[in-house]
């Protein structure tokens, strides 16, 4: 425990102090906000999820991590936020296995947040239409909704092939190619047990799914939340390009994943089954020498394509990001989860969160780390940025492990160095990368508020 | 033993979505005969079917007797196969796969009037038909290669295949051959040279399919309803109709599923209004939407060009169907050979459209000074400018308007100490010459500077009046670090670091004429000896240091692949970013 400031002790419900504890999941994000006042403490717990363990810590650190969640707020949550459906920020909600969901559960949350893409009464599309584009015409905002789930639904379908076929080398790529097209489709699977883990605790308290403009100012006392992500597709598209307004732009990426999920589905089946009834297969041995180069080409080049499209849904679905600005007092905290630049486009435009975004105290540093998800108009924006002896410096949390995502060879390895370099320079940066033991499994940051309730 | 120089065969005109009556449309093409191996693999083209996705290697086509002959006309092998049999044989897949881009090839090689190379050190491409499952097909200069996907349709109950579709693979063979061409209109430089490989691509492919009669047939179909079986009306004869129902009927008969893996070239292209300001709105930044505009205005003049052809034919009321037919697909051939040869009188690096137009423009008068039949050059300068596309040259009084004009009279070229014979031949001897004139070209004498090629070609024009030139295309580059910039009058980047190590190219065209004599210098020097504030290198930094382009790992070369993802997803994407936002 590191302590910044020390705490005050105003009356009432109101938060005299916030304690931000920061677990170490390896690769994820995992944190409990717990906001003191003097009735009684009340704990918000933003994303449980891990897909790489930590350097340091025991082969049961996700247990271990939810017992001490439930120790530390006293077996009971009142806010529960799950940014979006990547397995490295909702994988301890599951009830299989470990079973740390079940933990969780008994803390019986008031109050569920997750993006509206998570709403179970806009059912996704699945995609049977085989009608010409013109004759398509536009999506009614429902129908567009529910074709975009269906898209993601897509987009989880290809993941686990991927996965699969990558882990068996059907795809044939090096061991770094192959560590990431593993890595990339089990994050992107479709983690059934944790979502409906989320789905019965929203029903047991209330239920939020939540869009850029939502206010949940009545959830806990002096805290006011202000939604500045996702936008809806209605949201978006108001800032989208004049061309993409065309309904076939929007047909074309929705029958482009509903493609590629026809084609994962069938890349499946065993290997050696021919396209072509009446044509044998020719046997390995068959393979002249002069055309076993090509066919080696023909297989990087593969493994090359499907990289790069799990990486698309990857961005796709970090973009479905719940970004919370949280103000207590005179603090504002800001938790976007692993929004990336599509999501915060809309937020930056309104001139109005961008004054509120001025005055951020403490970041949650998006997306890991990662060069696409701090946006340099944001970082710009924030004007308690400054070096070690700056007066009330910004606060960063980066959760992360270094070496399981991207490379530096080409710039996309996570966290991105030359972010980190700036983030360690401007402000206070507290990255689980560098926990080591004894408290290798969680530290955290205590923030004493001033100026009463907002 | 009677000698053929070319054989037939039988292809679908377009894909297997459209139908002529009950069956698909198919259209015979004329493509060079030679004695083929297995595959089929023939002296420029070895189809190698194999499937990275299931591992598989198919057998290679057989070339059986009969199809595979020296000594007479080889016969068509798919003439008489019914439509069922054609798609479920792989061998037709792979001979349709080899004809098209066969006929591609040579309709470059009879418009340039020479034989053309790919970029990469061999000569025969390889191909494979049934490449992956992913709906997409592209072309790899590294793999030598083109690959076609197939993917099963949205109903789960057809397997698509992109190797079926004309379009598709006459468009990737374009990409083959114009890389062949020019090979650094790969290179990242701005978002016209990016958009041009894809617009050149979407419209040699367009054109090619437009000059097979059975096609162009279908438009009249559509567009102009038949009066009786033969003629059409002559009031239906309005670009607006051709527009409407003749072109955009075909995009929408085109398989819905296949047409989207180019993203609809034709549709989006003949729905864009004219307008002058796209290609200065950054939503065209993107190389496939810059692309269109390009398309746009080509596909407007070719169907002006039409309707004038069919009001100066036919009687008061109505015209016979196969003529209108005829003149549609004459009209796509000369287009044809229009672009394919305005890649000569191109700028080897750093390209724009509007040199493009000039080159069509330069090209066409140097063969056909009249043109009276289809009076196209006044067409497409129209349709250029109307899209905003002003070729870069005006022309000089007396020569075509907005052609190149040759070098000033006051250049004077020192042509003594080389040889001209050798000049037509040998890149040493060509390099001498520049060398020696390195004054008048305006080289850089700081760059490396490399002859990229030296062509000498044969072309017929339409009186059977032949024109004899030598095309040689030459490149520079001069690397410098971004505090050196000022210094060359080039602004630096906003935000660019000094240490920065930047690469200018400069490059030109030139075109001799048969007497050796220096007839065209068309391109771009690294410093522009007039433009006080070089824009085009300054323009060119700013868009590549925005574009992430000195990004560690940035890739030097756009990879078709991605281009045509993006042009399918791009949806997503088009939400306004500002520039440069990673951190």
């Amino acid at each position: 425990m590191r302590s910044k400031k020390k705490a005050a002790s105003p009356g009432g419900n109101i938060p005299s102090a916030i304690t931000i504890r920061m677990y170490n999941v390896g690769f994820g994000d995992c944190f409990l906000l717990t906001f003191h006042s003097a009735n009684r403490d009340r704990h918000m717990l933003i994303d449980y999820g891990s897909t790489a363990a930590p350097r340091i810590g025991h082969a049961k650190y996700m247990t271990e991590i939810a017992e001490d969640i439930k120790t530390n707020c006293g077996g009971k949550l009142d806010v529960l936020v799950a940014t979006h459906r990547h397995r490295d920020h909702i994988s301890g909600f599951t009830t299989d296995g470990d079973a740390t969901g079940k933990i969780i559960f008994s803390l019986q949350p008031d109050h569920v947040i997750q993006p509206w893409t998570e709403d179970p009464n806009a059912a996704p599309k699945a995609m049977t239409a085989t009608t010409t584009w013109g004759k398509k015409g536009k999506p009614d905002d429902k129908q567009l909704t529910s074709h975009f789930l269906g898209s993601l639904e897509d987009m989880h379908n290809i993941a686990a092939t991927v996965a699969q076929l990558a882990r068996k080398g059907v795809i044939r790529a090096g061991a770094v190619k192959r560590n990431q097209l593993t890595f990339l489709g089990d994050n992107n699977l479709k983690n059934l047990s944790a979502v409906k883990n989320l789905m019965s605790m929203g029903a047991s308290g209330k239920a939020y799914y939540v869009n850029a403009g939502m206010k949940l100012n009545n959830l806990l006392p002096g805290v006011k939340i202000t939604v500045l992500g996702p936008p809806t597709l209605k949201q978006s598209d108001s800032i989208r390009s004049e061309r993409a307004k065309d309904p076939n732009e929007f047909w074309q990426f929705r029958s482009f994943w509903a493609s590629q999920s026809m084609a994962a589905r069938s890349m499946t089946e065993p290997s050696g089954v021919a396209l072509f009834s009446n044509t044998a297969n020719l046997p390995r041995t068959a393979r002249s020498p002069n055309v076993r180069w090509f066919i080696e080409q023909s297989r990087a080049i593969q493994a090359d394509q499907t990289l790069e499209l799990v990486r698309d849904l990857d961005s796709v679905m970090n973009n479905t990001s719940v970004i919370l600005l949280l103000e207590v007092g005179d603090r504002k905290l800001l938790f976007p989860g692993d929004a990336q630049i599509e999501n915060w486009s809309y937020a930056l435009r309104n001139k109005q969160w961008c004054e509120l975004l001025r005055d951020v105290n403490l970041y949650k540093v998006g997306h890991h780390g990662s060069l696409n998800a701090t946006p340099k108009s944001l970082w710009k924006l924030f004007r308690h940025r400054g070096d070690a002896n700056a007066h009330d410096r910004l606060e960063t949390l980066c959760s992360t492990k270094s070496g399981k995502h991207g490379s530096a060879r080409s710039g996309t390895e996570v966290p991105r160095g030359p972010l980190v370099q700036e983030l360690k320079m401007d402000s206070g940066f507290n990255s689980t990368d560098e926990y080591r033991a004894p408290d290798g499994l969680s530290r955290s940051i205590t923030i004493s508020i001033t100026g009463g309730q907002a | 033993m009677p000698y053929y120089p070319t054989r037939k065969l039988t292809i679908l005109a377009l894909d297997p979505s459209v139908k002529d009556g009950r069956n698909m449309l198919r259209t015979q093409i004329e493509i060079p005969n030679e004695a083929l191996d297995r595959g089929p693999r023939g002296y420029r083209v070895h189809i190698i079917d194999y499937d990275s996705t299931s591992n598989v290697l198919y057998p290679a086509a057989r070339a059986r007797a009969g199809v595979n002959r020296d000594d007479d006309l080889p016969d068509d092998p798919w003439e008489h196969v019914a439509d069922n049999e054609l798609l479920k044989d792989s061998e037709f897949h792979a001979w349709m796969t080899y004809g098209i881009i066969m006929k591609t090839l040579s309709r470059f090689e009879f418009a340039l009037g020479r034989r053309i190379g790919w970029s990469f050190p061999g000569h025969q491409i390889l191909v494979s038909p049934h490449a992956f499952s992913d709906a997409n097909a592209f072309y790899s200069d590294l793999a030598q290669g083109l690959f076609f996907g197939y993917f099963p349709s949205l109903d789960g109950k057809r397997v698509i295949f992109t190797c079926l579709s004309h379009e598709v693979v006459a468009h990737e063979t374009t990409h083959a051959l114009l890389d062949g061409l020019r090979e650094r209109y790969m290179d990242a430089s701005s978002p016209q040279q990016a958009g041009f490989h894809e617009a050149f691509a979407d419209i040699i492919a367009l054109l090619s399919i437009f000059s097979a009669e059975s096609v162009v047939g279908k438009m009249v179909d559509l567009g102009m309803p038949n009066v009786n079986a033969t003629t059409i009306r002559r009031s239906d004869m309005t670009p607006a109709m051709l527009r409407s129902s003749a072109l955009l009927g075909l995009a929408q008969e085109m398989g819905s599923e296949l047409s989207g893996i180019h993203g609809q070239a034709l549709r989006r292209s003949v729905s864009l209004p004219p307008s002058r300001d796209y290609l200065s709105s950054s939503e065209y930044y993107e190389p496939h939407t810059c692309g269109e505009v390009l398309v746009a205005a080509v596909l407007n003049a070719y169907l002006e060009v039409w309707i004038k052809r069919l009001r100066a034919i036919g009687d008061d009321a109505k015209l016979d169907r196969k003529r209108a037919a005829e003149e549609g697909a004459e009209i796509a051939d000369r287009l044809l050979t229009m672009f394919i040869r305005a890649i000569d009188y191109c700028p080897p690096t750093d390209l724009q459209f509007c040199d493009f137009a000039s080159g069509v423009l330069t090209a066409d008068w140097e063969l056909n000074p009249k043109d009276e039949k289809y009076d196209i050059r006044t067409s497409l300068l129209t349709w250029f400018k109307a899209y905003g596309i002003d070729p870069r040259s005006e022309g000089s009084p007396g020569r075509q308007a907005g052609s190149w004009d040759p070098p000033p009279k006051a250049t004077v070229f020192a042509y003594d100490r080389t040889h001209f014979e050798s000049m037509r031949a040998d890149p040493d001897e060509l390099f001498r010459f520049l060398w020696e004139n390195r004054g008048p070209f305006n080289l850089n004498d700081q760059a490396l500077t490399r002859v990229l090629s030296v062509r000498p070609c044969v072309r017929t024009g339409r009186d059977g009046f032949v024109l004899r030139e030598t095309v040689v295309e030459y490149h520079q580059q001069l690397k410098v670090f971004a505090r050196e910039l000022s210094r060359l009058k080039i602004r630096k980047p906003d935000g660019m670091p000094e240490g920065t190590e930047v690469t200018l190219y400069g490059g030109n065209a030139v075109i001799f004429d048969e007497y050796g004599q220096v007839k065209y210098n068309v391109g771009n020097s690294i410093i522009a000896p007039r433009d006080k504030h070089q824009q085009r290198q300054t323009d060119r930094l700013k868009y590549l240091w925005e574009h992430g382009a000195f990004n560690p790992g940035a890739s030097k070369i756009r990879a078709f692949a991605h281009t045509h993802r993006m042009r399918r997803t791009g949806w997503y994407r088009s939400v306004d970013i500002e520039q440069d936002e990673e951190g």
